[in-house]
């Protein structure tokens, strides 16, 4: 389960290098329990199982950092995101996967999922630009419906050859995890795209 | 056709059935069935192919169920849970769990109310079209792969018999509102996720904040105390002599 910390805890952390993404089952002032957004947005469940976070992973667009339920139009998508990842120990590998799981139609969702960048050997506390980008990006642009756009980030047991899928649609990130052995992801973190001139939900 | 269907693959029975139903939605189910089926060629998937989707699926679901998520979760697994609940219902048990009410199903569902999907597609669309199957057919719903063939030509019958009638108008009306359902689910799912996000940003950059702080005074007092060392003049070696 997604570990829970207090805030007491998390007061007396060392300083770190890369800072912490924050706890994610949090007692706030009134003692009440904000559950994880991953699973509230079912991300955990639809794409990934229950995981603990033990990288950090920091996603930007332009100027834009992206936060869990961020909302993000195609244009702001367009081209690939500068991703940070922490960790220490430069030998260690991960893997990034970005995938839509609600293609074509959040409603009807039967190309689940689509596999929009694949970067692998991305040597820790660096970024993609060191990695061996498997599955060029390709920006999200859906037509219909709020699609949730997630990157999830693996631990690799060492360097692998990874080979593309054929196709992108019907990708299936726990398989592709159980095949190249890379367990449960270390990091995820999701936006939402629509199309451009689309109303965000809100009809009024 | 039906019996000889059953001695064959589900897939090949699937698709046999789907190809003598006239529902044209049916038809593009299969075809979307046809590329969803996991990388596979576009020809007929095979048995084995199949049932180890079958095995994969049940890993997840039972490795789920037993982190005791809420009972949601089940229903909102991957198709493969919902195939497993018809496979693993023994055949005394002819009816999977019931739907229970529509609330839940609303919580719990991020389908698509296909009409008369083919057996293939439940395995590989979302856990909604393996739910619709329950819901709409919810006396036709199988515990085994025999019945699932059936229940899917029992539904072609029904659309062949008395349509445009009040039934179907009051079943469209009835989708509709699931969908509807679903979306406003989903929404209200989005909205409170941002909102969760938010939050923990907050707390967690108040935190930041406050620990900076304590910083930036503990620099300030240990140069303040520095200062007052160097008050006194000290003879430097840049005197000339």
């Amino acid at each position: 389960m997604i570990r829970a910390e207090t805030k007491t805890q998390s007061k007396t952390k060392k300083q770190e290098q890369l800072i912490q993404k924050p706890p994610v089952c949090l007692r706030l002032k009134m003692s009440t329990t904000v559950r994880d957004p991953l699973i509230v947005s079912r991300v955990v469940g639809d794409v990934l199982d229950p995981f603990n976070r033990s990288i950090s992973l920091r996603v930007t667009y332009g100027q834009r950092e992206v936060t869990n339920g961020l909302d993000l139009r195609p244009s702001q998508v367009q081209n690939k995101p500068r991703v940070e990842i922490g960790g220490e120990d430069l030998r260690n590998f991960y893997t990034l996967v970005m995938v839509d799981p609600d293609v074509p139609s959040p409603s009807n969702p039967h190309l689940r999922e689509y596999l929009h960048w694949l970067v692998t050997d991305i040597p820790a506390t660096t970024g993609t630009s060191f990695g061996n980008e498997i599955v060029c990006y390709e920006n999200p642009s859906p037509s219909a419906g709020i699609h949730r756009v997630v990157m999830i980030l693996f631990r690799q047991l060492g360097r692998q050859t990874v080979y593309a899928p054929g196709w992108r649609q019907n990708f299936n990130t726990r398989e592709f995890a159980e095949i190249y052995n890379l367990g449960l992801p270390v990091a995820a973190v999701f936006f939402n795209c629509q199309r451009e001139s689309g109303c965000g939900g809100r009809r009024t | 056709m039906l019996s000889s269907a059953k001695h064959n693959k589900i897939n090949h029975s699937a698709f046999s059935i789907s190809s003598s139903s006239s529902s044209s939605s049916t038809t593009s189910a299969s075809a979307s069935s046809t590329s969803s089926s996991l990388g596979q060629n576009k020809s007929q998937v095979t048995m084995e192919e199949v049932w180890k989707e079958f095995n994969l699926g049940s890993l997840h679901y039972h490795r789920q169920v037993n982190i005791g998520h809420e009972p949601m979760l089940k229903n909102q697994n991957p198709n493969y849970s919902i195939f497993q609940d018809f496979l693993n219902m023994p055949l005394n048990n002819q009816q999977p769990p019931q739907p229970p009410s529509s609330s839940s199903i609303v919580t719990a569902l991020y389908g698509s109310p296909l009409p008369l999907p083919p057996p293939a597609t439940v395995l590989s669309l979302n856990s909604g079209v393996g739910f619709k199957f329950l819901d709409n057919t919810d006396s036709l719903v199988a515990s085994n792969p025999n019945s699932f063939e059936e229940s899917a030509s029992f539904g072609c019958f029904a659309k062949k018999r008395g349509q445009f009638s009040d039934e179907s108008r009051g079943d469209r009306r009835h989708k509709r509102m699931i969908k509807n359902r679903e979306s406003a689910a989903r929404s209200r799912a989005r909205k409170q996720a941002y909102t969760n996000e938010l939050e923990l940003e907050i707390a967690h950059l108040q935190t930041e904040n406050a620990r900076l702080e304590r910083q930036y005074e503990q620099l300030k007092m240990a140069e303040a105390t520095q200062h007052q060392v160097n008050k006194t003049l000290q003879r430097s070696s840049t005197a000339p002599f």
